[in-house]
């Protein structure tokens, strides 16, 4: 029999504070489309989010979703077949995942997205230029199958406005992911209108990751689900066997919320948790993107029930790179990199000042090469990491904070000299050079063949259209030269409790936890080791939170 | 460039206030997010702030350079950005407050949605930096003081000077009240002790 701390006893004779058909614990994308899914399905639903801004870690994401066979893609002419993606889902997943359940997330996304845009103001758009992360692997598209979710005008919220989670990256620049494809927001930084953007934020819309929480938010609203923001879910109460409500901790309080059909954990990845990173992943991760709130309470809750865990040593990695002094959420702010690695006049070097990876390939692939080992020195090879780029670069495109025109940023470490350069941030100055000089010698010939890189739609996706003959691959050689340090990030953790095809939080034993269910970064991640696309993250946490919700509300209260 | 005014008015002489601002090492700490402060000369001082960029926090160096200084009277200062592209000024002017005089015009009225946005602001503002000052009433009986007004401008410039400035106007009124509460907290604590919470001002954009 699964017990929580406190005697049974004690529990039957607690009075609810609250009671409802289905908690839902998280507000992210995953929480949010579980809470509407049970809605629809005649549950009555409370969402609790521990901070005091809704969105969790969808709301500072681009809020793309990738979902293969959507209606959308027709639009943009792109054709998809579900064994297509079947078969690349599978062999990007490596194993990690359950084929039942790649399956399940494949048939039911498209479900899903019909669910999303009847239920919330949401209008999905296929991107149509946003590459699959492996087009070129069997099953890949070329045009991608993300969508994209628009502007959301946060008036529409009334007096939510100011609780929606604001990105510290996009949640200045309301463009759409659409906007800034053809804006060249990664190749031509100085020419964005940002004027309008200026217009934009004063109206009070968003983009990205905002737009599509606020979208989710506006439908909760609508239906009368007033998320209860700080509070947090500190334990799942059982009633023989049966998760039957939540403890929760509202300021200096504990409420009791009662469940009557089922819990859906959608709290987010344990990966501002040092500890639980420490003990689980395959490699250090030092610097997440995320809000600062998941810290894997949700995992630790599930592990509490006995649940079985699955994909733990996986993250949706990511390269961070750090503004000295930037914080967010009174945290400091690890900033994704997608681009500078990407764009011309740029490599990632080791301290060998060797290059080791393919810079500009997807984020989540591209982090599992700075966590190579070598046996022998027993070090990993490839950490500390540097990105050097030259003048050139900073002539022409952006770096975090800095758009050409701007003063040259005084965290960059200068020198006027490669040398120099390598001697200011401990790098080999003979490798280094080594590896510049040959790095030249791809760009002017246009072909990387040490790690391939500008090979692949998705690289291009990222670089210079407009430089020649390698939209990846620029020359170092104008003085000075700058460095910035990679870190080891990522945008959330994906391991943990495994789940069957309705969501259900499984035993080692394969049965399913009555009453819990589980979605987003706090389940064993569906895609496995993989990152199949743009807003792959969502896409699953969203569909497994519709199934979720769906679930729950049909169970018998 | 977008600037703005903050009066208030302490129950304190024009000396014993003018004694406390003359010097900018006095009230710099009390900058919104100050950090630190390294004086160069008397006129120049480079200001460490953590300033609050929309939704993040970042580190802003601001030279601070003294262009009046008008015995027991005014400051002016103007800004210049160090490692952000962004200028600016501000000017503390101290007047008597005459018992008998008429009591100045109330700033203009602003529309509706002026003040639900500089409301909004003020709000953000708090949450971010917490509660206000304390001030304190005058002892009954009373009269006279001193009227401490606050300008600040700042604009960003360079090719996301529009984006910066759309988030900074907002946040320059919470600032400005904030120092010029500060101050006056300050100088009533040291010179009228305990007392009632109490906090007067009036606010006025200038420009936008």
């Amino acid at each position: 029999m699964f017990h929580s701390s406190q005697s049974m006893w004690f529990r039957k004779a607690q009075k609810w504070q609250l009671e409802v058909d289905v908690v839902v614990i998280g507000s992210g994308a995953a929480g949010a489309v579980a809470a509407l899914a049970a809605h629809a399905g005649k549950a009555k639903v409370a969402v609790l989010e521990k901070s005091d801004r809704f969105g969790g870690t969808t709301a500072v994401s681009g809020g793309v979703v990738w979902v293969p066979c959507n209606k959308h893609m027709a639009d943009v002419g792109i054709a998809d077949s579900f064994d297509d993606a079947l078969a690349y889902v599978t062999r990007l997943a490596d194993g990690r995942s359950e084929p039942a359940l790649i399956r399940r997330y494949l048939e039911t996304a498209p479900q899903m997205i019909d669910f999303v845009e009847g239920a919330t103001p949401i209008a999905f758009k296929a991107l149509g230029r946003y590459p699959d992360y492996h087009p070129e692997f069997a099953g890949g598209r070329p045009g991608g199958r993300s969508l994209d979710p628009g502007l959301f005008d946060t008036n529409t919220l009334g007096p939510w406005k100011d609780k929606l989670r604001r990105s510290p990256v996009f949640g200045m620049t309301a463009m759409s992911v659409s906007e800034a494809t053809d804006w060249g927001v990664f190749s031509k930084p100085s020419a964005l209108p940002f004027g309008l953007l200026a217009k934009r934020f004063k109206q009070g819309l968003v983009c990205y990751g905002g737009a599509l929480s606020g979208g989710l938010l506006k439908a909760l609203l609508d239906r009368g689900i007033e998320p209860t923001l700080g509070t947090s879910a500190e334990e799942l109460l059982v009633d023989d066997d049966r998760v039957v409500g939540v403890r929760a901790r509202q300021g200096d309080k504990d409420i009791l919320i009662g469940a009557k059909r089922g819990v859906v954990l959608a709290s987010g990845g344990f990966e501002w948790n040092a500890d639980l990173c420490r003990r689980f992943l395959g490699g250090p991760l030092t610097h997440p993107n995320s809000p600062p709130g998941n810290d894997g309470d949700g995992l630790r809750m599930a592990m509490s029930l006995g649940a079985d865990l699955g994909n733990m040593s996986e993250a949706w990695w990511c390269p961070s790179l750090m503004v000295p002094g930037e914080e967010y959420d009174k945290r400091p702010l690890h900033r994704g990199d997608f681009a500078t690695r990407s764009l011309p006049h740029s490599v990632i070097v080791n301290k060998q000042g060797h290059r080791f990876v393919n810079e500009a390939h997807n984020y989540n692939d591209l982090m599992k090469a700075f966590f190579a080992f070598d046996p022998v020195a027993y070090e990993r090879t490839n950490l500390p990491a540097w990105i050097v780029i030259d003048q050139q670069y900073l002539d022409r495109y952006a770096l975090l904070t800095y758009v050409p025109g701007m003063p040259i940023p005084e965290w960059l470490i200068k020198a006027d000299s490669l040398d120099e350069l390598a001697t200011a941030i401990g790098v080999d100055a003979r490798g280094l050079a080594a590896t510049v000089l040959r790095f030249n010698r791809f760009a002017v010939e246009g072909a990387d063949p040490d790690f391939r890189r500008g090979e692949s739609l998705y690289d291009h996706f990222y670089g210079d259209p407009e430089h020649k003959p390698n939209p990846n691959l620029g020359t170092i050689e104008k003085g000075p030269f700058y460095a910035i340090a990679v870190h080891p990030g990522a945008i959330g953790t994906k391991g943990g409790a495994r789940t069957d095809g309705d969501a259900r939080v499984l035993r080692p034993d394969g049965a399913p936890i009555p009453g819990l269910y589980a979605a987003g970064n706090v389940m064993a991640g569906v895609t496995g080791a993989g990152y199949p696309g743009a807003g792959a993250t969502i896409g699953a946490a969203m569909t497994f939170g519709y199934l979720a919700g769906r679930h729950a509300a049909q169970r018998s209260g | 460039m977008p600037e703005v005014e903050y009066t208030t008015k302490m129950a304190l002489s024009r000396e014993l206030v003018w004694e406390f601002v003359k010097d900018m090492n006095n009230w710099a700490p009390m900058l919104t997010g100050y950090q630190k402060h390294e004086i160069i000369d008397d006129k120049d001082s480079i200001w460490t702030l953590k300033g609050d960029v929309g939704i993040l926090s970042r580190m802003v160096r601001l030279k601070a350079h003294v262009t009046e200084w008008s015995d027991r009277d005014r400051v002016a200062f103007t800004l210049e950005g160090q490692n952000e592209k962004v200028d600016g000024g501000g000017l503390l002017v101290m007047e008597d407050v005459v018992a008998d005089a008429p009591p100045p015009p109330p700033p203009p009225k602003r529309w509706f949605g002026r003040r639900f946005m500089d409301w909004l602001a003020r709000k953000m503002f708090r949450r971010m930096h917490g509660e206000g000052p304390k001030r304190l009433a005058a002892p009954a009986g009373t009269e006279g003081g001193t009227r401490l007004t606050f300008t600040l401008r700042m604009e960003a410039g360079g090719p996301t000077g529009p984006l910066v400035n759309a988030m900074l106007g907002p946040a320059l009124l919470p600032a400005a009240e904030d120092l010029a509460n500060k101050i006056a907290a300050h100088l009533e604590k040291v010179h009228l002790g305990s007392g009632a919470t109490s906090g007067s001002g009036s606010a006025a954009e200038k420009a936008a």
